[in-house]
C-alpha cells in the first residue's frame, strides 16, 4: 500500500465512522472505558469479556467501534484514580502513580489530570497515525512469514512477557507454562486426538480464554482486595477547583509526551505484554535526563507526563501485531482476538485486504474516540473522580456478578462457572505472591498457536530442525526470545 | 429453564406450519444459531454466512447467529455439538464429507450418527493451485517434480483426513506414488490454508472453488486443475481428466442438529432448512459461489450419510492416510510443558510461599473471614445458578461479597444485591436476550 492508498483508505474509514450510529458507539465506549479504568478492580480485558456475549447480536463494526472506545478509555481512566486514590485503576497506570499522587497531595491534582489527559490525547493521536501506516506496511511483510516465523514470534513474546513483568524470571515463566498446561486441555486441532480432558465432554473444546481473563483479574482481584483491605475505607484527595496547568508545567510536558510516545509505540508493537514495562522506561528516561532528578518522588510533573504518554502510545502499539498477524501481546488484545473471531473474522495478514472497511473504521474511530476522550476528562475529571468513590461492598458485588453472567453465558455450563472460580482463587494466590498474570493468559492463548506452528514447520521441512536456523528472521527471533532471558541475569550479576 | 421452554414454545407453533413447511416463514422466531466447526474463511464458514443471510432475508427467522469453533476437521466443534448443545432446538450446525473424513482418520467416539441429521445442501468441486510465482506451471510440472522426490513436495489443505487430504491420496494413487508418502500440512479451515498457500509455504494447495475464486480472479494463484468431470463454463482451468489423471471429486457439505432435540423441534428445523433452500438469497449464493445444489433431506440423506461414511472408510483405508503425525510427536510438546510446569513450580512456588506473602494483609483474622465469605459465594452461586436460577444465585453472590468488603450495613448491601440481580436479569437476559437461566422465580 502506497502513501495515497492509506491515506484515501483512512478518508472512507472516517467518512464510515462520523455516521451518528457509529459516533454513539464510540461515544458508549469511551465513556465505559473511562469509567473502568477509573474504578480499581476492573479493566478493558475484563470489560470486553464480559460485553462479549452482549455484543453478539450487533454487527461487528459496532462492536469494535465500542471495543476500541473502552480500550483507549481505559488508559485514560486509569490516570485518575492513581492520581487521586494512589491505587492505579490499571497497570498501565502505575508509573503514574509515584509522582501524580505526590502532586495530587500538594494541591496541584488538576494539573496532573490535565498533563496526563492532554499527554494521553498527543500521545495516543500520533501511535494511531504511526498505527495507520505502519500497519498495513507489516501486513504486506507478514504475509511471508510461514510458520517458523510464526512459532519464533510467539517465542519471543512468551520470554519478553514472562522476563520483564514481575521481578522474577521463575515466576514470570511459572505463570506461562500454567497457561500452556490450561491451553493443552481438549482436541489437538491438527491430529484431533483429545489430550487431558479426563472424560468430560465440555473440555474438549479447551479452556475459554474470557474464563481465564474474568477468572484471574475479576474475582482473583475481589479476592485479593477483600483479603487485602476488607473494610479499610478508601481515602482520595478530593479536587476543590479545577485551575489545570501553568505556562511553566505546559513546558516541563511537552517534551515527556513526545518522548513517551517515541517509547510507547514501538514497545507496544514488540510483543512484551502491554503498557507496563513503556511506561517504567518512559519514568526512568525522564528522570535520567531531568536537571533535577531528586524532584522525582515527590511531585514532578515529568513523571507523570511521560508515562501516560507512553501507556496510550503503547496501547496503539498493540494493536499492530493484533490486527497484522494475529498475535495478541497483552490481556485485553487476547481478548479483542477472541472477539475478532466470535464475528467470524481471523486478524492476520489478510484482514487488511479482506476487511478494509472494518480495518479502517475502526482506526478512524480510534482517532475520534481520542478527541472524544480528551472532552471528557479535561472538564469531567471531577466528575470521575466521584465515580471512584462507588462504596467497595458494592462495586465488587457487581463485578461478580458481572463476572458470573459472563462466564456462564459463554457456554451455558456450569462447568465454566466453577472453573471461574477456581481460577480466581488461583488468581489470588498469585496475586498474594507476586506472580504476574499476563504470561499465563498469553500460554493459553498463543501456547497452542505455537505448537501447531512448531509442529506444521517441522512438517514442511520434513523433521529437518535447522529451518529455524536457516531462515534469517527465524533465527534472529529466537536469537532475540534467547537473549531476553539470559541476558538481565547476566547484567544483574555483573552490577551485583 | 427459560431456554427449554422458549424453545419448545417455538416448536410447538411451527410444528403446525411445517405441514406447509416453506410456510414456516409466515412466523419468524426469534433467534436461529448457527456453528461453523471451522476458522473463518473456510467453507464451513462460508456456507454459514450465506445461511444466515438467506434465513434472515427471506424472513425465515428473525436474527441468526454464527458461532465459529475451529480445529480438528470440526471434531471440536462436533464434541462441543454433541456436550453442551444437547437438546438445543434452535441450533444448527455445518458439517459434511470432511467431518465424516476426520470421524474416520481419527476414530473419533463421536460420530455423526449421534447428531440429528436434517440435510444436506451442496457439493463444490476442488482446485489444485499454486502461487503465481511458483516455477511450478502446470500439473504437468507438479506431477514430474512429485513422483521424483515426493515427499519434497508439500501439498496445503484443510483439517486432516478431509476432502483436500483423500484428493491429495487419490492422486498420489492416481499416479503411481503411495499415498503413504504425501507430505500433507493441515490447516484448520481453508482461510488459513489460503495465507499459506498465497505465502508459499506450502508447495501446492487444494481447497474448495469458492475459497480460491477470488485469488484466480485476482491472478494471485494459479490453478493447475479442477476435480469436476468436464470444465466449468466460464472459468478457464483444465480438469484433472483431460490433463491424464483419471479423477472426478466432489465436496458436500450438510446441516445436522443437536442431539437430544425432540421430533417437533427436528420437524421444525426441518422446515427452516427447507424454507431456505428455496430463497432466492440461496438460489443466488449458488451462483456466486459456484455451489452445486445437493439438496437431500430426511431418510434419504441419513441413508446417503451412511454409505458416504462407509465409502470415505473404505477409500482411507486403501489409501492408508491415517493421521499424519509430523516428526515432532505429539505427546512431546504436552511432556515438555508439564515438566516445564512441575520444575518451575519447584523454583518459584516454594520459595513463594516459605517467604510469606510479598503484600501484608489487613489482620489475618479479617482477611481469611473475608475469602472465607466470598468463596462461600461462588461455591452457593455454581449450585443455584442452574437449580434457583440466576436472580436468587446471583442476589446471594452479591451480598456475601459485599459483607466480605463491609461489616456494618448488611441491610444495605442486600437491598443492593436484590436490585442489582434483578436489574441484571432483565437488561440482559430480557432485552439482550442471553440464556440466563430463571429458575424457581420464571416470568
Amino acid at each position: 500500500m502506497g502513501l495515497f492508498d492509506i491515506l484515501s483508505a483512512l478518508g472512507g474509514g472516517f467518512a464510515s465512522a462520523i455516521t451518528p450510529a457509529h459516533l454513539a458507539w464510540a461515544l458508549a465506549g469511551v465513556t465505559l472505558g473511562t469509567a473502568v479504568g477509573v474504578l480499581p478492580g476492573i479493566g478493558p480485558a475484563l470489560t470486553i469479556a464480559v460485553l462479549l456475549p452482549v455484543t453478539f447480536s450487533l454487527d461487528p463494526l459496532s462492536a469494535f467501534i465500542a471495543f476500541g472506545g473502552i480500550y483507549y478509555g481505559a488508559m485514560y481512566g486509569g490516570s485518575t484514580t492513581s492520581i487521586l486514590l494512589n491505587t492505579p485503576g490499571e497497570t498501565g497506570s502505575i508509573a503514574t502513580a509515584i509522582d501524580g499522587y505526590m502532586m495530587a497531595r500538594q494541591g496541584r491534582g488538576a494539573a496532573a489530570l490535565t498533563t496526563a489527559a492532554v499527554g494521553s490525547f498527543v500521545a495516543g493521536t500520533l501511535a494511531t497515525t504511526a498505527l495507520a501506516f505502519f500497519a498495513p506496511m507489516l501486513a504486506s511483510v507478514a504475509l511471508r512469514f510461514g510458520s517458523a516465523e510464526y512459532f519464533a514470534l510467539t517465542i519471543v513474546a512468551f520470554t519478553t512477557v514472562s522476563a520483564l513483568l514481575g521481578d522474577s524470571l521463575a515466576r514470570g515463566l511459572f505463570s506461562l507454562f500454567l497457561g500452556l498446561a490450561l491451553g493443552l486441555i481438549g482436541i489437538d486441532p491438527l491430529t484431533g486426538v483429545a489430550r487431558f480432558s479426563f472424560g468430560i465432554p465440555q473440555l474438549l473444546d479447551g479452556i475459554d480464554v474470557v474464563i481465564l481473563v474474568i477468572g484471574l483479574f475479576a474475582v482473583g482481584e475481589t479476592i485479593y482486595q477483600a483479603w487485602r483491605y476488607g473494610r479499610e475505607p478508601l481515602e482520595a484527595i478530593m479536587l476543590h477547583d479545577f485551575t489545570g496547568m501553568s505556562r511553566e508545567e505546559w513546558r516541563r510536558s511537552w517534551k515527556p509526551w513526545l518522548r513517551g510516545t517515541a517509547i510507547g509505540f514501538p514497545l507496544g508493537v514488540l510483543p512484551c505484554g502491554g503498557t507496563v514495562i513503556p511506561t517504567f522506561l518512559s519514568y526512568l528516561t525522564e528522570k535520567r535526563l531531568s536537571d533535577t532528578p531528586e524532584r522525582f518522588g515527590r511531585g514532578a510533573i515529568e513523571g507523570v507526563a511521560g508515562p501516560e504518554a507512553a501507556n496510550n502510545a503503547a496501547a496503539a502499539g498493540v494493536l499492530v501485531p493484533l490486527l497484522t498477524l494475529g498475535l495478541p501481546s497483552s490481556a485485553t488484545a487476547a481478548i479483542m482476538l477472541a472477539a475478532f473471531q466470535q464475528y467470524g473474522l481471523q486478524p492476520g495478514p489478510l484482514l487488511f485486504t479482506s476487511q478494509p472497511d472494518l480495518v479502517w473504521t475502526l482506526i478512524a474511530s480510534l482517532f475520534i474516540g481520542n478527541v472524544m476522550l480528551l472532552v471528557l476528562n479535561l472538564p469531567l475529571a471531577g466528575v470521575w473522580a466521584r465515580v471512584m468513590l462507588v462504596p467497595r461492598p458494592l462495586l465488587f458485588g457487581g463485578v461478580l456478578v458481572l463476572a458470573s453472567l459472563g462466564a456462564y453465558t459463554l457456554n451455558r455450563s456450569l462447568l465454566d462457572l466453577g472453573l471461574l472460580y477456581g481460577v480466581g482463587a488461583i488468581g489470588c494466590l498469585m496475586r498474594v505472591h507476586d506472580f504476574p498474570l499476563v504470561p499465563a493468559v498469553l500460554g493459553l492463548i498463543l501456547g497452542p498457536l505455537s505448537e501447531q506452528h512448531f509442529r506444521r514447520a517441522m512438517a514442511i521441512s520434513e523433521g529437518d530442525v535447522s529451518i529455524f536456523v536457516t531462515r534469517p528472521l527465524t533465527a534472529s527471533l529466537l536469537l532475540a526470545a534467547a537473549a531476553v532471558l539470559v541476558l538481565p541475569s547476566l547484567w544483574k550479576r555483573k552490577k551485583g | 429453564m427459560g431456554i427449554r421452554l422458549r424453545s419448545c414454545g417455538l416448536a410447538a407453533t411451527l410444528a403446525v406450519l411445517t405441514a406447509a413447511s416453506p410456510a414456516a416463514a409466515q412466523n419468524p422466531p426469534e433467534h436461529l444459531r448457527l456453528v461453523a466447526p471451522a476458522a473463518p474463511g473456510g467453507g464451513w464458514d462460508q456456507t454459514a454466512r450465506v445461511m444466515q443471510h438467506a434465513l434472515q432475508q427471506a424472513g425465515i427467522a428473525r436474527t441468526v447467529s454464527v458461532e465459529n469453533i475451529p480445529g480438528a476437521a470440526g471434531l471440536i466443534g462436533l464434541a462441543r455439538f454433541v456436550g453442551s448443545e444437547q437438546g438445543s432446538g434452535d441450533t444448527l450446525m455445518v458439517s459434511g464429507l470432511i467431518m465424516l473424513g476426520a470421524i474416520v482418520t481419527q476414530r473419533s467416539p463421536i460420530t455423526l450418527r449421534e447428531v440429528t441429521s436434517i440435510a444436506r445442501l451442496t457439493g463444490e468441486y476442488e482446485v489444485l493451485a499454486v502461487p503465481a510465482a511458483s516455477p511450478i506451471r502446470s500439473l504437468d510440472d507438479l506431477i514430474r517434480a512429485f513422483t521424483q522426490r515426493p515427499e519434497a513436495i508439500s501439498w496445503g489443505g484443510g483439517s486432516a483426513g478431509g476432502s483436500d487430504q483423500i484428493l491429495a491420496g487419490l492422486i498420489a494413487d492416481a499416479v503411481g506414488v503411495a499415498p503413504r508418502r504425501v507430505n500433507y500440512i493441515a490447516f484448520s479451515g481453508g482461510g488459513e490454508s489460503l495465507s499459506a498457500i498465497l505465502g508459499g509455504q506450502v508447495s501446492v494447495g487444494i481447497n474448495g472453488l469458492a475459497e480460491f475464486a477470488p485469488q484466480i480472479d485476482a491472478g494471485t494463484i494459479r490453478p493447475l486443475a479442477i476435480s469436476s468431470a468436464e470444465r466449468l463454463p466460464g472459468l478457464d482451468v483444465p480438469t484433472l481428466r483431460e490433463q491424464g489423471i483419471d479423477l472426478e471429486f466432489e465436496n458436500w457439505r450438510s446441516v445436522v442438529a443437536p442431539p437430544g432435540i425432540d421430533a417437533a423441534e427436528r420437524r421444525y428445523l426441518e422446515g427452516v432448512v427447507e424454507a431456505m433452500v428455496r430463497s432466492e438469497a440461496w438460489r443466488d449464493a449458488l451462483t456466486r459461489y459456484r455451489w452445486l445444489d445437493r439438496y437431500l433431506a430426511g431418510a434419504e440423506f441419513e441413508r446417503f450419510a451412511d454409505t458416504e461414511h462407509a465409502r470415505v472408510q473404505r477409500i482411507l483405508q486403501q489409501l492408508g492416510t491415517t493421521a499424519k503425525e509430523s516428526s515432532a510427536a505429539p505427546g512431546l510438546y504436552p511432556l515438555f510443558v508439564l515438566g516445564g510446569l512441575v520444575l518451575l513450580g519447584l523454583a518459584a512456588v516454594v520459595p513463594a510461599i516459605r517467604r510469606r506473602p510479598v503484600i501484608p494483609s489487613q489482620t489475618a483474622v479479617r482477611g481469611w473471614r473475608s475469602v472465607g465469605l466470598i468463596a462461600a459465594g461462588g461455591f452457593l452461586d455454581v449450585l443455584f445458578a442452574e437449580r434457583l436460577g440466576f436472580i436468587i444465585a446471583s442476589a446471594v453472590l452479591f451480598w456475601l461479597v459485599a459483607r466480605a468488603f463491609d461489616e456494618r450495613r448488611p441491610v444495605r448491601d442486600a437491598l443492593f444485591a436484590v436490585a442489582v440481580s434483578v436489574a441484571a436479569y432483565l437488561l440482559f437476559g430480557r432485552v439482550l436476550d442471553l440464556p440466563l437461566p430463571a429458575g424457581v422465580l420464571a416470568f
